[in-house]
């Protein structure tokens, strides 16, 4: 199964673990990731704020161009940028003439975009298009023992309602937790929002978001969080760090769920990216990793 | 007329600031609004708003242009959607917020320290066409002067020497886009259109 592959900003910086363990667990899937070439970044949930929602919108759809001519489905791991891609596409499939807009300007960078293809979020892509029987065959540790809670995040399941899971309750992450064979502990906060980037410019003020979501993990007697978002997995770590300076005693390594998923493949150590991790997952996973 | 304690000024009402925002991409959904206030109670950053999403709805459309720009609720929204998927008129919040952000950018009533980092961002998709992390911390510090760089960056020192050493942290910024001037140009001509959609 072919796809065309929009890493997203972060996946070449803080999040080169998410990178890296989900080529390696798509492959192990028989997923096939192409990059799109030159992608550029899609604004996030920034650039509206300051260029507009329609210009945001072409920018984003730039790369739907890009990946127009190959026809594949685009794969988006960020869900932000899953957001921004969706939604304009979105736009180019509705009637109106935001359509021939839009291709005007992307002509003017020699590009246009016929609102042909579909944007999917890895995870899914994983429930639908590989299914948790077969993620659970390719398993190879069974992680029995291992408590972990899901943190799904805000906008994975609200960025386009209905598209995947439900955006209040989603219980994907966790039946995928159980199919890798450890246990997904009971997590009210799975959607509650971890702050987003305001934790880049007042660390202080968010840490009240990332407070919020650890203590409920830890009071249900998780070992580790899992999450598919790259700001969630960036704040849960730097927030924890910084509440544990205060005085806190948190000890919840934060994993990308792809993370997860390699160490129960059986990967090669590399594969998981786990060195990546300002807060150490070893001694969650010793047995395992 | 009340008794004791109120004002006998009248209040005075702005009804071209109401038109303003509902001539923004989204802003005419606000007069959707029933003041239901499901968005004020779903709001993950509550805490910190001085004026919740609906209260900032009702100002808006009573013309209450000081206390509207005044507000920090657009400021603080982390855009975690859960307002736009539990109203109940639908309206999209998200891009209600956003417009209100471009508003104040825009007319120069932008002062939250959120902005810094709203065009450190812009300022480095339009020069790189990705965003480095780094890159943008770095213009965002700078807008408080060399000195404010100086001492945001000590404060995070902690931070950040632990991504580097985890790997996390590229140093270098990312490569400019190939196709940079084509992206630019097409920025350039989606920014000449915007007027003409609704």
């Amino acid at each position: 199964m072919r796809y065309s592959f929009y890493p997203g900003c972060s996946m070449e910086g803080t999040a080169i673990a998410y990178r890296k363990s989900l080529l390696a667990a798509a492959w192990a899937l028989g997923l096939y990731l192409e990059e799109i070439p030159d992608w550029n970044c899609c604004g996030a949930t920034v650039a509206p704020g300051v260029a507009g929602s329609y210009v945001r919108q072409v920018l984003a759809a730039r790369n739907l161009a890009l990946a127009g001519s190959r026809g594949l489905d685009v794969l988006v791991g960020c869900s932000s940028c899953y957001l921004a891609l969706a939604g304009a596409n979105r736009r180019f499939q509705a009637h109106g003439p935001f359509r021939v807009l839009a291709n005007e300007a992307l002509a003017e960078g020699g590009l246009k975009y016929e609102g042909n293809l579909r944007v999917r979020q890895v995870l899914e892509v994983m429930a639908h298009d590989v299914g948790l029987g077969k993620v659970r065959d390719r398993v190879r540790q069974p992680l029995a023992g291992l408590r972990v809670a899901g943190y799904v995040g805000c906008q994975t399941v609200r960025a386009v309602p209905g598209s995947f899971d439900d955006p209040e309750n989603p219980l994907f992450l966790e039946q995928l937790i159980e199919a890798l064979g450890a246990t997904a502990v009971p997590f009210p906060a799975k959607v509650r929002c971890c702050g987003g980037s305001r934790v880049a410019v007042a660390p202080g003020d968010a840490l009240h978001y990332a407070a919020n979501i650890l203590e409920t993990a830890a009071g249900a007697g998780a070992d580790l969080v899992i999450t598919p978002c790259p700001m969630c997995q960036f704040n849960l770590e730097v927030n924890q760090l910084e509440i544990n300076r205060c005085g806190g005693s948190f000890n919840l390594p934060v994993l990308f769920y792809t993370q997860l998923i390699c160490v129960a493949f059986g990967l090669a150590p590399t594969a998981a990216g786990l060195k990546h991790c300002l807060i150490s997952p070893y001694p969650a996973l010793s047995g395992f990793a | 007329m009340a008794e004791g304690g109120s004002s006998m000024d009248p209040l005075l009402y702005n009804s071209g600031f109401a038109r303003k925002i509902y001539d923004l991409e989204s802003g005419s959904q606000v007069k959707r609004c029933m003041q239901c206030g499901v968005c004020a109670v779903s709001c993950a950053s509550r805490q910190e708003m001085d004026i919740t999403p609906r209260r900032l709805f009702s100002l808006i459309r009573a013309g209450q242009s000081e206390a509207v720009l005044n507000a920090n609720t657009m400021w603080v929204c982390t855009s975690c959607c859960t307002c736009r998927v539990r109203c109940p008129r639908r309206i999209d919040l998200l891009e209600v917020m956003h417009d209100l952000q471009r508003y104040c950018l825009v007319t120069g009533r932008a002062s939250h320290p959120q902005v810094s980092f709203h065009q450190a961002f812009w300022q480095e998709l339009r020069e790189r066409g990705r965003i480095g992390e780094a890159g943008v911390m770095l213009r965002c510090w700078l807008k408080l002067g060399v000195a404010g760089a100086f001492r945001k960056a000590l404060e995070m020192k902690g931070t950040g020497l632990c991504l580097l050493r985890r790997g996390r942290l590229p140093l270098v910024s990312p490569q400019k886009l190939k196709g940079l001037p084509g992206l630019n140009k097409i920025i350039d001509k989606a920014q000449t259109q915007r007027e003409d959609l609704k």
